[in-house]
């Protein structure tokens, strides 16, 4: 059976590692490589050449191939240079195109985008704006979600002056609420980026750029990351079902039974999801879907991360309209602020900013739908208790080695009287702090207890 | 005065014997390097069981009328058994018959017994419990290095290296003298990374301590892989020059980003750049795993992941860096090498070869056809059992199955539906206690014999005491059996070694210029040498391998109805099955319990030392809750030397090393409700606090980094 994938980003390119026999036909030049890591590229912290994924041999991988029809009743599909490739099951995995915002002067009369303004979504996109970088001084990022921050932060550390403009009234707003997107925004501003947020913008010319609110923003780059969309246009010619994105079952298919669709150009339960970890749960469940097995979609937790140095956000599900009770603490002062939306004791959403310690145990819960008690959603909240010393009582184990007592210690004259009597200390040599500590207060106390 | 060593763990503790009047004492033996004289308490002890009233000295047989074990003298008891083996194989074929050893035993007992098998009973069924020890890091150091051996460096090297990663690890409470290595190389200005999902003693020594979920070390050495690729910090140089296959591992390490590790494993994404951060600013780095990392269904693959790491960084074959493994049991290593494996023949050789086979029959002076082929990995070889196909007898030298396989009421069922089962032992363990005859064996202060510790290094346990009457040694049980079957076997100790490093001559694990001389003098003789892979690793081409693998998790991972990881390991004060610790007076015994977190008690109403009962697919066990802040919230932890544990485990197995699941499978755990009535109902929806248990006291609490 012969699989054609139409895409090679994330989610094909896993999708090919785990089905045998299969076409890949992407658009961009390079083989697969992991999308989500080029702000840390264009930070700087993440080697270029550490992007590549992996695509197994035997599979045939063409790149720089764009598909621009589908003929449902011949099973080909047509490439730009007009030849045909046949397909037993077809997979649309062609991912999202950035929306361009309107803003006049954008786009230049020949049709192409104005020399400041960058997309941020491609390869090619990142090493450009890698590039212009190098000598630009400042820098608006339009769009304040996950990529828009990601992108302004790492802008930020190489040394541009960095403004975000979000159209919304706070940051992160279809992730977060008002508090948290305050939160960030203080937390960005102490970082050195100023951030509009309740204003469009609205004109871009050599001056630089206008807000609907009058504001005129003098800058050399101007990075796009306000938003994507299901790239739907192939799917929507060959007359499949598409509403955001291309419709599919919960066996990913598509309204022919012999196309499926994966990743962020699929629209499942009414979801487009726009994360990796989703269109690697499908491709894996479609993967084993085509290979007999019977198993079926039933939707996607998500856990949104921000990848962006100093900026510590995650956002479980959609703590804005989970259904459930908010258990949250809320710290302006640290400038912290988390919540958990609790249904019937299972996590089902969450926001942490600011402070993310037990994020590794909260995501565990919300994964697995662990059902907890009362008092853990707030205990998950509060930070660790502080132990205090204790008073060894004269039974107390102090060594577990040799099996030596508090009181046998103190009933020592010395470290060398320990050490040949009882053997603490002899074994490991953990409890050497220990029995010193014991030796001290005994001999200070005057005592032999 | 006699130099010997410790009868328990793999660090093989040197130690002197001397007697005082009719007592035996165990005192230092300050020379002996892996040691210098410190010994756990389960050493100090060790002479304990030394007339101890529970002490086999005569040969058992269970009665046909009364179903009951009744003594019977020696010739009695292996006509029996002999008789009753030729028996079986007449009717059912030689493979009706299997052995089963130990990694407890001397080399020259392990060769003897694969000897035994193959020689003396025609079986290919022949496996050992080294399966359930470091066999998933056998096969991957195979796989990586194309030789097999723990520590490839003495364990004082770690005094030295940069920063120490020891995952799933607690040498602290598994092998406590082992630690002096651990503080002196703090003292050196090295940095100690432990992973475990326990913060063990040993993590209470460590700068840096991750917390994963139980079975996900694999995860978390791609993340660090990806990181130290994305950082520039990969030793390119040595990658090109000593390896083979790293663009496949920096492919699969690509998509192990650290929020997605942190998703898997529950270790923060930000602790795991700062590990990231340590090891690619480190010169030397040293990765040692131990049975917390290998003991999965995906164990080989997790050590090969982890030596993925040590090889991006360039460490194997360079001074006080590399690659190594913590054998757990006192002979795991050499008990692997001389031929008690079911796919092996002395020396390390693999039973397939043509060129070995041929050679160790001529050694045994047999017709090479004669020599069986692979037979069943331990686990495999219990689950067959008394099955149409499967062996009808078992003879057990030095294990007991009852306690120590998993899914235990399993492997008890196969056991029950054998034709024959046949014990030797030192005491009436679990496992003898079921038996249709128990032949009482000597102990270690009784016999001769060498080991091969944790390093590689072949040491000399020496007889200190005559062993009591009616007993005999497993070397003359063996030679007794061989004897009624037509072979002839030598029962002295240092012959047996010399045999056995003929036949290992030539092998990867080459014995024969070893002699028992040369250990005495040397303080114990290294094979191939005190340093492996300073010029080359193992295979023919002198590269290393690295081999990528991916993440598939549990092979039974939580769910609604068992919501919580089980995991399970050792205590200080005991050693494996128990049968030899358990019966010391001195060591605390205070049976199996439930450790479990504060928030997790809560949740379940459960209080520090109540009864709880904890329950899996296989299994339940009660055990009093032992409710602890140092363990991850969504596990619990019950410790496996006695009945009960491995009821629960997991029996899923390693497509390669044939290891089980033992470190990780789902479970639920319950309160207990008395039903006395007495006292006020304690129930989950109280609002009373939880108890912690104090933090261990030989710690001050607030001395965490």
């Amino acid at each position: 059976m012969t699989t054609v994938i139409v895409g090679a980003g994330m989610a094909a390119s896993r999708l090919a590692q785990e089905l045998p026999d299969v076409t890949v036909l992407g658009d961009e030049a390079h083989p697969p490589y992991n999308r989500i890591l080029l702000s840390a590229v264009l930070e700087g912290t993440h080697s270029p050449d550490a992007l590549a994924l992996g695509v197994p041999d035997g599979v045939d991988l063409r790149l720089g191939t764009r598909v621009v029809e589908i003929h449902r009743e011949e099973r080909e599909v047509e490439l730009a240079d007009r030849s045909r490739v046949g397909y037993d099951r077809l997979v649309l995995a062609t991912g999202s195109i950035p929306t361009l915002p309107p803003i006049r002067g954008l786009v230049r009369m020949d049709g192409r985008l104005h020399e400041k303004v960058h997309a941020f979504r491609t390869l090619d996109d990142c090493r450009r704006l890698e590039r212009e970088v190098r000598h630009a001084r400042n820098a608006v990022v339009v769009g304040g979600g996950l990529l828009g921050l990601q992108v302004a932060r790492a802008l930020s550390v190489r040394g541009l002056a960095t403004e975000v403009v979000e159209g919304g009234e706070h940051l992160l707003r279809s992730q977060v609420d008002a508090k948290a997107g305050a939160i960030l925004a203080r937390d960005l501003k102490r970082l050195g980026t100023t951030v509009y947020t309740g204003a469009r913008a609205v004109r871009l010319d050599d001056r630089g750029l206008t807000l609907d609110n009058g504001y005129l923003l003098e800058t050399d780059l101007v990075v796009l990351t306000a938003g994507g969309r299901p790239s739907t246009a192939l799917a929507r010619r060959a007359g499949l079902d598409v509403r955001r994105g291309i419709v599919v079952d919960h066996h990913l298919r598509t309204s022919d039974e012999r196309i499926h669709a994966i990743g962020d150009c699929a629209q499942h339960g009414g979801q487009v999801t726009g994360f990796v970890p989703p269109a690697w749960e499908q491709a894996g469940l479609l993967a084993r879907h085509l290979a007999g097995e019977d198993v079926s979609y039933d939707g996607a937790r998500t856990v949104a991360r921000l990848r962006a140095t100093d900026l510590d956000v995650a956002v479980l599900g959609d703590p804005e309209r989970a259904d459930g009770q908010v258990v949250e603490v809320t710290n302006p002062v640290i400038g912290s602020h988390r919540k958990l939306v609790v249904r019937d004791g299972v996590i089902v959403a969450a926001t942490l900013v600011g402070d993310l310690s037990r994020i590794g145990q909260i995501t565990q819960h919300y994964d697995r739908g662990t059902v907890l008690g009362p008092r853990e959603p707030g205990d998950l909240l509060m930070a660790d208790r502080v132990a205090t010393p204790v008073e060894l009582s004269d039974d107390a184990e102090v060594c577990a080695c040799a099996g030596v007592s508090a009181g046998r210690v103190r009933a020592c004259a010395s470290l060398d009287d320990v050490r040949t009597t009882t053997r603490a200390t002899t074994g490991c040599g953990g409890c050497a702090p220990a029995v010193r500590q014991l030796l001290a207060t005994r001999t200070l106390e005057g005592t032999n207890r | 005065m006699t130099k010997t060593h410790c009868p328990y763990c793999s660090l093989q503790c040197g130690m002197s014997l001397e007697r005082a009047g009719r007592e035996l004492e165990v005192q230092p033996w300050a020379e002996f390097p892996v040691n210098e004289g410190a010994l756990c308490r389960k050493g100090w002890t060790a002479t304990g069981l030394r007339g101890h009233r529970e002490r086999l000295t005569t040969p058992l047989v269970r009665d046909r009328a009364t179903g009951e074990l009744r003594a019977a003298g020696w010739e009695e008891a292996l006509d029996l058994v002999a008789g009753r083996l030729r028996d079986l194989r007449s009717s059912y074929g030689a493979d009706a018959v299997a052995v089963f050893g130990g990694g407890g035993l001397t080399n020259e007992k392990a060769y003897q017994l694969g000897k035994l098998a193959r020689v003396a009973l025609g079986t290919s069924q022949v496996d050992y419990n080294g399966r359930w020890c470091m066999s998933s890091a056998a096969s991957a150091s195979n796989r990586a290095f194309g030789i097999d051996r723990g520590l490839p460096f003495p364990l004082a090297d770690i005094e030295h290296t940069d920063v120490l990663v020891l995952v799933g690890s607690n040498l602290v409470e598994t092998m406590p003298p082992a630690a002096r290595h651990l503080d002196r190389l703090r003292e050196n200005g090295g940095h100690v990374v432990v992973i475990d999902p326990r913060r063990t003693p040993t993590a209470d020594r460590a700068d840096t301590f991750l917390q994963p979920v139980p079975g996900t070390d694999l995860p978390i050495a791609l993340g660090l892989l990806h990181l130290l690729d994305a950082a520039g910090a990969v030793d390119e140089e040595y990658v090109a020059a000593r390896t083979t296959g790293w663009e496949d591992v920096r492919r699969a390490a690509a998509s192990w980003w650290p929020e997605r590790v942190e998703r898997v494993t529950g270790v923060d994404a930000a602790q795991l750049r700062d590990m990231g951060t340590l090891l690619a600013g480190a010169a030397k780095v040293t990765v040692l795993t131990a049975r917390g990392a290998e003991q999965h269904a995906q164990g080989t693959d997790t050590v090969l992941a982890w030596i993925d790491v040590a090889l991006a960084l360039g460490m194997p074959g360079r001074p006080n860096a590399g690659y190594g493994c913590l054998t757990g049991q006192g002979n795991g290593q050499g008990g692997r090498e001389h031929g008690q494996k079911a796919d092996q023949l002395p020396g390390y050789r693999m039973i397939d070869d043509p060129v070995a086979r041929e050679h160790v029959a001529r050694v045994w002076g047999v017709p090479v056809e004669s020599v069986p082929g692979k037979g069943r990995s331990a686990y495999e070889l219990l689950d067959a059992l008394g099955t149409d196909g499967g062996p009808k007898a078992l003879l057990v030298f030095g294990s007991n199955i009852v306690v120590s396989a998993p899914n235990a009421t399993h492997v008890r069922s196969r056991l029950d539906d054998l034709d024959l089962l046949v014990v030797s032992d030192i005491v009436l363990s679990e496992t003898a206690a079921i038996a249709d005859v128990v032949l009482p064996v000597t102990q270690w202060a009784e016999e001769t014999g060498t080991m091969t510790n944790l390093e590689g290094r072949v040491i000399l346990r020496q007889q200190a005491v005559a062993p009591p009457e009616g007993v005999r040694s497993d070397l003359d049980v063996m030679a007794g059996l061989a004897a009624r079957l037509g072979h002839d076997f030598a029962t002295d100790p240092e012959e047996v070694f010399a045999e056995l490093g003929r036949a290992s001559a030539g092998g990867r694990a080459d014995y024969s210029e070893i002699t028992y001389d040369r250990i005495r003098e040397e303080h114990g003789v290294f094979w191939a040498g005190p340093r492996l892979f300073a010029e080359a690793f193992a295979h023919d081409d002198g590269r290393a391998r690295f081999v990528a693998v991916e993440h598939r998790g549990p092979a039974e991972p939580v769910d609604a109805a068992y919501p919580l990881h089980l995991t399970t390991g050792r205590v200080l004060a005991q050693y494996q099955s128990g049968a030899q610790t358990r019966r010391v007076r001195e060591l605390p015994d205070d049976g199996p319990f439930v450790e479990l977190h504060p928030m997790l008690a809560q949740r379940i109403g459960a209080y520090d030392g109540e009864p709880v009962v904890i329950t899996t697919r296989r299994g339940e066990l009660k055990a009093p809750a032992r409710v602890v802040d140092t363990i991850r919230p969504d596990t619990v932890f019950v410790p496996f030397h006695w009945v009960g544990a491995n009821r629960l485990t997991n029996d899923a197995l390693d497509p390669s090393s044939r290891m089980p699941e033992f470190k990780v499978c789902a479970c639920a755990v319950t309160m207990v409700v008395s039903r006395l009535g007495a006292g006020a109902p304690r129930t989950s929806t109280t609002d009373a606090p939880v108890e912690v248990r104090a933090k261990r006291a030989s710690k001050p609490a607030q001395a965490r980094a």
